[in-house]
């Protein structure tokens, strides 16, 4: 027994030691990876945006003319403001399309909805760069869209709803929608049914019942939609440079035009650094305000 | 039999039996090879690469993503080493800044012999020895003939109210200074002005004048195709090479050589410092240089051989640029100076466009 008893005793603080190592090491591995492939990037970025760059070569004179540079055009102000109003604008859109929607796919009792949800969701299934294109086909001066305004009289001349900050949003927003409707989507169904059932038995109207218990019970959700598709919108590439060409600017295009096209990775690192700490930034501003209405 | 034929007869057996172990041995060697896609793929799969795994015995991996400046900016962030052996379609401005950056091979005729057949002017464009180029062409104009007179002149294009009127608004294409074909363009509007590479502000000024007529921007040369299809464009400086391209497969345009002249341009194949496959690499820069290569590629593309004596016909060599009096006359904008200013220029171009 007292055998047993020494084998008990000196198991429990073992078992204890182990399983108090477990979230370490379940951690471990996401932790390496955006060490990895995050923050050290990261921190090369910011080393480089401090690097004076001459006739496209890195020198090692450290210097703050990049980000003088930046502030100092407006080209690359409006970039930045641009930016910020695409994905402003995106999340915004995405949220107000995407709460009905996933509201009905949520509470809908048909027996297709596994198929509403499916199609919902088609969009996913198509890489951005195909969706993109069939803006452009709608869109640009010879498109669908001017042949049907010209056809039906409502234009006399062709007119070019592309190159655009609107077509950048209405490609960005359709391209997004998916995800803002998957975390609202997430966000209703943890809301218990009978919160509604009892606010309406005590007088509520189904219009006073969403507003006062469905619609702050589903913040987290709206929140976190918005945030999703604000920070996939301002880092897009590939509908920004389609929908909005060389002329209309965002970050992300100009930072690739800098790395890629004009070699200057001084100021493209300069630009990135500035977009993934506003990102950043306001990424944590939206969840404290969502976090905080949640709780209120 | 002799003792000499003995041996001769022993040394031939042998070279026959191994032969196939040889020819295996070698077909297992790759060779990456960067260019790029849409009809340059077809093309240089089909004229320059197959031929070569046949007559090499090996096999190549044709990778057909990036623009020369892509491509080198894969260079750099890999340090030499982007993954492929040959990048087969530098400008200019990217094997100048290789060579400072020592991400190029130093090439010598030991490694390439067909360098020595070379024009002269080849190592006043790039730096000797630092590629291999393989394909002259010149930014020239090019124009709806269904649509507009013939122009004449790069102020045509830069000035288009002052020739075709208002009927050429919404008609005129814009490039980004991204694209080298936009700086070629930028530096003829700074000429026509008294300006040139040390003095651009001639070309903002034409740039200002002409934005109103605009209807489309791009950045790649390839994106401006579907514009010149749909009508939508109807005068634009371009490539002659792609121009020659398109004008045989239909489309209603023509292609000018302005009377200011036009500005040439060489593509150039380099080998990056850390390329697997340097030999085999060396040995593809120098079949781009064959005689041979070099006319069936010239014909394929609608592009001028890079090296004197390759025979061409005369209707299509009209078009070329073959003679020595032909290259000292095409003018070569300074690649270095491009490189130094680029990054000012496209952001001018971008505060006037934008």
């Amino acid at each position: 027994m007292a055998r047993d008893h020494g084998v008990i005793g000196s198991a429990a603080p073992a078992a204890a030691r182990q399983s108090g190592r477990v979230p370490w090491l379940l951690i471990a591995a996401p932790t390496a990876v955006l060490l990895l492939f995050f923050a050290l990037p990261n921190a090369l970025l910011l080393s480089a945006s401090f690097v004076k760059s001459e006739a496209q070569q890195l020198t090692n004179e450290l210097t703050l003319e990049n980000y003088q540079f930046l502030f100092t055009r407006p080209l690359y102000i409006w970039a930045f403001i641009r930016t910020f109003i695409v994905g402003t604008a995106v999340g915004a859109i995405d949220v107000l399309l995407g709460f009905p929607l996933a509201y009905f796919l949520v509470r809908t009792r048909s027996r297709w909805k596994g198929l509403l949800i499916a199609l919902a969701l088609a969009p996913l299934l198509a890489s951005v760069v195909v969706r993109t294109y069939g803006w452009y086909i709608l869109l640009n001066r010879y498109g669908v869209a001017n042949d049907l305004l010209v056809s039906l009289g409502l234009l006399d001349e062709r007119i070019a709803f592309m190159p655009s900050t609107g077509a950048i949003i209405v490609g960005l927003a359709h391209a997004l929608l998916p995800y803002t409707v998957l975390t609202i989507m997430g966000s209703l169904q943890g809301i218990n049914p009978n919160l509604e059932a009892a606010a309406m038995s005590l007088g509520a109207s189904r219009t006073r019942t969403f507003f006062h218990v469905v619609l702050p019970l589903s913040f987290p959700g709206i929140a976190g939609g918005f945030i999703l598709a604000f920070s996939i919108a301002i880092s897009a590439y590939a509908t920004p440079a389609i929908l909005g060409g060389p002329a209309t600017q965002v970050m992300a295009t100009a930072i690739y035009g800098f790395m890629t096209q004009l070699l200057d990775w001084s100021i493209g690192a300069a630009l990135a650094v500035i977009l993934v700490v506003c990102a950043v930034t306001l990424a944590y501003a939206a969840a404290r305000l969502g976090a905080r209405q949640a709780a209120l | 039999m002799s003792r000499n034929l003995r041996r001769r007869f022993l040394q031939q057996a042998a070279v026959a039996v191994a032969a196939p172990y040889v020819i295996t041995a070698r077909a297992q060697e790759t060779l990456i090879v960067n260019t790029q896609g849409g009809e340059y793929q077809e093309l240089i799969e089909r004229v320059v690469i197959r031929p070569f795994e046949k007559k090499y015995g090996v096999r190549v991996v044709h990778d057909p993503t990036g623009t020369a400046s892509q491509d080198y900016a894969k260079i750099r962030a890999s340090r030499g080493a982007p993954g492929f052996d040959v990048a087969g379609l530098l400008t200019p401005p990217e094997v100048i800044l290789g060579v400072k950056e020592g991400l190029l091979e130093k090439l010598s005729e030991r490694e390439v012999p067909n360098l020595r057949h070379l024009w002269d002017k080849t190592w006043q464009v790039i730096p000797p020895g630092s590629g291999a180029p393989h394909t002259l062409q010149y930014a020239a104009l090019v124009y709806n003939k269904e649509k507009l007179d013939r122009p004449r002149s790069w102020a045509d294009y830069w000035e288009p109210q002052k020739k075709y009127a208002a009927k050429v608004k919404g008609h005129v294409i814009q490039y980004n200074p991204a694209n080298l074909l936009s700086v070629y363009a930028l530096i003829h509007a700074a000429q026509l002005g008294g300006g040139g590479v040390d003095n651009m502000e001639p070309a903002w000024q034409r740039l200002k004048a002409q934005k109103p007529y605009v209807g489309v921007v791009v950045t790649g040369s390839a994106e401006a195709v579907p514009h010149f299809e749909n009508g939508e464009v109807w005068i634009s400086p371009y490539w002659s090479a792609r121009s020659g391209y398109y004008i045989d497969r239909g489309l209603p345009f023509d292609m000018v050589i302005p009377d200011e002249g036009a500005s040439g341009l060489f593509d150039v194949a380099c080998v990056p410092v850390g390329a697997k496959n340097k030999k085999l690499a060396y040995e593809f820069l120098n079949w781009r240089l064959d005689p041979a290569i070099q006319r069936e590629w010239a014909l394929a593309y609608f592009s001028s051989p890079t090296r004197p004596g390759v025979e061409l016909p005369a209707k299509f060599a009209a078009n070329q640029i073959t003679t020595k009096e032909q290259i000292a006359k095409t003018q070569f904008p300074d690649s270095d100076v491009i490189g130094a200013r680029r990054k000012d220029w496209t952001v001018k171009w971008q505060e006037i466009m934008g």
